[in-house]
């Protein structure tokens, strides 16, 4: 009994388990069985069900994409973390240039005269200047190094969002492809794909991560400090972690999309597109992936915050980047140090984190209600 | 003439939905004798589920509700029944059974246990023992053979026309006066339906139980019902005896169901009538007869006055139309 | 069922092959050279020919492979590379009564807390204790478990600050002792340790619940004359709370994860702690053990929990 399969979304602890089943788009529905005194496609009988959607031909009716999209926008809680969103991305890739910048040119008793674009830069150790609080010259203060919190959050929150990125190309990648290979065609395949599945998944949780990146990681260090824009600084371990984390995930995803391509195939309109002559392959490319794109939208949004939480975690172990690079994690760690004496040093971080990964949270709950309408219990 | 056993009063019960009210049963007044079959007929979303759900007091509240009228089983009205005196009514006064067999059985309790719960509820101070025997008679009666065997069973070992049959035994197994049959066969195979209802018939009559059959397939009730209440739009707009019904339509839409019908004495290459237009949106205000909009009699008064049950001079036979046929 | 149990053993050997063999190759490729850091400045070449031989490195990859299964067997993990005489498995047992006491009490709060808040949420839902209810819930599940411990910890020392007490934010106490000075070093990671995999169950056994009372034979129930109480707790919540057991087998995979951050956020001398030590001392035959060691809990953990629900559920057929 493989209990993975009946509801893919239990498999993995961390995707948020949505208050519905995720199924595709269920053509049945709008098909009702015509027993002599229907006429036309009517609206589902009011008094038993009253808020099934009216879906049917009417004139000039907007494709569910549309549909889709005109939910999610009246989704205020959804709304509200797209623009989050949308301002820590800002925030990341275009704050560092901004804020070096600003401010005039400071007397650095042991640097000497140093401008914004050195002292607002998150390597830069300024020692006179630690564990400072909120002032003009250091917006969010300094850590124990004098290095500025702002530009090490900044820099922070880039990792954070950049590592998704990286995970979730693969996730997604990987997962479709092999997912639906994997329920389309079955076999051996898939067999390969239950087995890789098992061991992954028997590793719980981090575990496997944090493996790769303890064993892995000085090495990575190294090997890895030559490529450009990630490499230098302590970044390095970014590609490592990214790996890690992606290896940890893209199973589930495969799993999840072959679940929903098994359930596809078996529909009537895949059967009408094959008795019409189409060829596997575009079945596959025209039917299939089509109505997986909003599953896997979904999927791979509530699994990016998975993957923040993941990279800052790792950094958080010591595993991540390291100094004087500068993660989320990293920070929080370095802040633990001390939270006796100045706690909105490991405090800001965590704030950070916490609302970046409930803004993914929320817009991947909002993305499922909108692209999965059920009438809400 | 024997009291009612069932009188319906002026029936209203209304949904009230985010995109507005929905009234789903607008107005139902019938009536039923001890031991009689009625069937209701009409197409899906016409409010003869809801009917039957409000008479049980069922409905999902909210969002529905029942607004107004009276509901009186033997005398007593159900509306102002508090919670507890509902529990003790339904299952031993009046029982019901749903659509889909299939998903009607709670799938972790074998089917002996269903039935004996029900009579343990309803017969105080009986013991374990015997409401297991009581059960295991009741599956003989709906014809499950080897029924001591199988009253250990649970639902997904039989078949979808043995769970209706078990669903069946629960329902009569207090000897309601009044068993409500939501569609029960539709979820069935053809060959099953005719089983299942003959069977319900059998027992009907062998107990004397009134059967409220529900049904949009106007030839289930030709074989069993005596009476028919054909419902549009949450209104009864026709109530006759059966013959009467098929012999002389009276409501122009009972008329158009009938012409819908495939029948067998009809020549093939004759193409199905099917009734025009849509049914009516029931969260709007509905002026003048609902089925104007489709009526091939239509009047102009039609559209203005709502019309009532009124006799159409052939007996028992009542239609809701200013022009029936 | 006999038949069920073999072939799940079958994929369980598998899987712990897998496991193993992966863990044993990552360790093999492991960078650097254990034994010449291990000798240090007293590198010799006959020393360390002979300490690579004592340690069985210098066999093939497949013999050491067999080796590493067969001692893992025999519950022999090895020697650590760093504490030349010191057996990995008493490393590991003083960490593993710590995790243990750890991850058992919050598995209690977690399913004794989040399953009856779900049930009540289900019962009640849409109304403003629903709402709220899953809004906390919400807040809860969604923050990474060290998060809730760094506020937890700020908070705790805020309070030490402004009234004197001395609630400590590290260490552990006495293992599977319950003196008031225990319990204050035990509280708190317990606690925050407990609080997303509760929010976790509420949600699910809300959802579950909310799915069961929808379905017919619900209705069925209802119609029967049962009285309320009688469809909630016998009909509903007997389907509603099945897929709870294998919910709670695959939480233990969070646990363990969850697990490595409080006790490095608390400094609790665990498993986890002590991983990471290792980890920065290149000790891999701890790092080895540790994983081998959840990673087959796990899966036995969850091979259990469907056995539990296989019983459970009369519909599932065990052939």
């Amino acid at each position: 009994m493989d209990t993975k399969d009946k509801n893919p979304e239990l498999s993995s602890p961390g995707v948020m388990f949505p208050d519905t089943s995720i199924t595709p788009l269920e053509v049945d529905e709008l098909m009702r069985p015509a027993n002599g005194v229907m006429t036309e496609i009517s609206p589902a009988e009011p008094g038993v069900e009253p808020d099934i959607e009216k879906v049917g031909p009417r004139k000039k009716s907007p494709t569910p994409l549309q549909e889709s999209l005109r939910r999610l926008r009246r989704d205020k809680r959804a709304m509200a973390s797209v623009c989050v969103i949308g301002f820590f991305i800002l925030l990341a890739i275009v704050g560092p240039f901004i804020y070096q910048h600003i401010g005039g040119t400071y007397q650095s008793p042991i640097n000497g005269p140093i401008g914004p674009s050195v002292y607002h830069s998150p390597f830069h150790q300024e020692l006179t200047n630690q564990d400072l609080s909120f002032s003009s010259m250091y917006w969010l203060g300094t850590d124990d190094l004098g290095r500025d919190l702002l530009a090490r959050l900044m820099q922070g929150i880039l990792i954070s969002l950049t590592v998704a990125l990286l995970v979730e190309i693969v996730d997604v990648g990987l997962g479709v492809l092999v997912g639906v290979l994997a329920g389309f065609y079955g076999g051996w395949i898939d067999q390969v794909l239950a087995r890789v599945t098992d061991i992954i998944f028997a590793f719980p949780g981090l575990l496997f991560a944090i493996m790769l990146t303890g064993i892995f990681g000085t090495e990575a260090d190294v090997v890895f400090s030559n490529v450009p824009l990630i490499g230098a600084n302590g970044d390095a371990r970014l590609i490592l972690v990214s790996l890690a984390l992606a290896i940890t995930v893209w199973p589930l995803m495969a799993r999840f999309v072959r679940g929903q391509t098994l359930q596809l195939k078996e529909q009537q309109f895949v059967e009408a597109a094959r008795t019409s002559g189409s060829s596997n392959r575009k079945i596959i490319l025209r039917h299939i992936i089509p109505n997986l794109f909003s599953i896997v939208i979904v999927a791979s949004t509530l699994n990016i915050s998975n993957t923040i939480i993941g990279e800052a975690g790792l950094s958080l172990l010591g595993l991540g980047v390291q100094t004087p690079g500068s993660s989320i994690g990293l920070m929080i760690a370095q802040g633990e140090n001390n939270i006796t004496g100045y706690p909105w040093e490991v405090l800001l971080p965590t704030i950070v984190l916490t609302i970046i990964v409930l803004s993914f949270s929320f817009l991947g709950d909002g993305l499922n209600d909108a692209f999965n309408p059920r009438s809400k219990d | 003439m024997a009291e009612n056993l069932l009188e319906v009063n002026n029936l209203k019960t209304y949904f009230f939905t985010r995109s507005g009210v929905v009234k789903a049963v607008d107005d139902v007044s019938f009536v039923m004798k001890p031991g009689e079959t009625l069937g209701v007929v009409g197409e899906s979303g016409c409010g003869k589920s809801v009917t039957a759900l409000s008479v049980m007091r069922l409905v999902t509240t909210p969002p529905g509700k029942i607004v107004g009228g009276e509901i009186i089983l033997s005398g007593e009205n159900i509306l102002e029944k508090s919670k507890d005196e509902l529990t003790d009514i339904r299952g031993s006064k009046m029982s019901m059974i749903f659509q889909d067999p299939m998903s009607s059985l709670n799938p972790v309790f074998n089917v002996g246990f269903q039935i004996a719960e029900t009579v343990k509820r309803h017969r105080k101070g009986i013991s374990n023992d015997q409401a297991w025997k009581r059960a295991v008679e009741m599956l003989d009666l709906v014809r499950i053979s080897d029924a001591k065997r199988r009253a250990k069973n649970f639902p997904h070992e039989f078949s979808g026309g043995m769970r209706q049959r078990v669903m069946i035994a629960i329902a009569l197994a207090c000897n309601p006066q009044l068993l409500i049959a939501d569609e029960p066969t539709t979820a069935l195979d053809v060959t099953i339906q005719a089983q299942v209802l003959e069977l319900m018939n059998g027992l009907s009559k062998e107990f004397g139980t009134a059967v409220m059959l529900i049904t949009h397939d106007l030839g289930v009730v030709a074989g069993t019902c005596k009476y028919v209440n054909v419902m549009y739009a949450g209104h009864i707009v026709e109530s006759a005896p059966v013959k009467q019904i098929f012999e002389s339509p009276a409501h122009p839409y009972t008329v158009g169901l009938l012409k819908s019908i495939p029948r067998m004495n009809e020549s093939r290459g004759e193409k199905l009538t099917p009734i025009s237009g849509q049914p009516p949106d029931l969260g709007k205000e509905i002026i003048g007869c609902p089925y104007a909009p489709r009526c091939p009699r239509v009047q102009a008064r039609c559209r203005e006055e709502r019309p009532t049950l009124q006799s159409v001079g052939r007996g028992d036979q009542v239609a809701a139309c200013f022009y029936p046929y | 069922m006999v038949q069920f149990l073999i072939k799940r053993f079958i994929g369980l050997i598998f899987v712990v092959v897998g496991v193993t063999f992966i863990t044993f190759i990552l360790g093999y490729f492991a960078p650097g050279d254990p034994i010449r850091d291990l000798l240090g400045t007293h590198y010799n070449l006959q020393t360390y020919l002979a300490l690579k031989h004592a340690y069985g490195l210098d066999l093939p990859w497949y013999t050491q492979y067999l080796n590493f299964l067969g001692n893992l067997f025999r519950f022999q993990f090895g020697y650590s590379f760093q504490y030349q005489n010191r057996p990995v498995a008493s490393i590991l047992a003083q960490g593993v009564p710590v995790s243990a006491e750890l991850a058992f009490w919050a598995l209690v709060i977690q399913v004794g807390v989040g399953v009856p808040i779900g049930i009540l949420s289900a019962l009640r839902a849409n109304t403003w204790l629903d709402t709220a209810n899953m809004g906390v819930m919400l807040v809860f599940y969604a923050m990474p478990v060290f998060v809730l411990a760094v506020f937890v910890q700020v908070f705790i020392v805020w309070i030490d600050q402004h009234t004197g007490a001395s609630w400590p934010v590290s260490q552990w106490g006495n293992p599977w002792q319950y003196t008031p000075s225990d319990i204050s070093f035990k509280l708190a990671p317990i606690l925050v340790f407990a609080a997303g995999g509760a929010a976790f169950f509420a949600r699910i056994t809300r959802a579950s619940m909310l799915d069961v009372l929808r379905q017919d034979y619900v209705r069925t129930a209802r119609a029967k004359g049962l009285n309320e109480r009688a469809v909630i707790y016998r009909h509903a919540l007997r389907n509603g709370l099945i897929p709870l057991l294998t919910v709670v087998g695959l939480s233990l995979g969070t646990l363990v994860t969850g697990a490595f951050f409080i006790e490095n956020v608390f400094n609790i001398p665990g498993i986890g702690y002590e991983t990471i030590i290792s980890i920065g001392n290149r000790d891999y035959p701890v790092i080895q053990a540790t994983v081998v060691l959840l990673a087959v809990g796990v899966v036995i953990g969850n091979l259990l929990a469907d056995i539990f629900y296989s019983l459970a559920d009369p519909r599932i057929k065990i052939q």
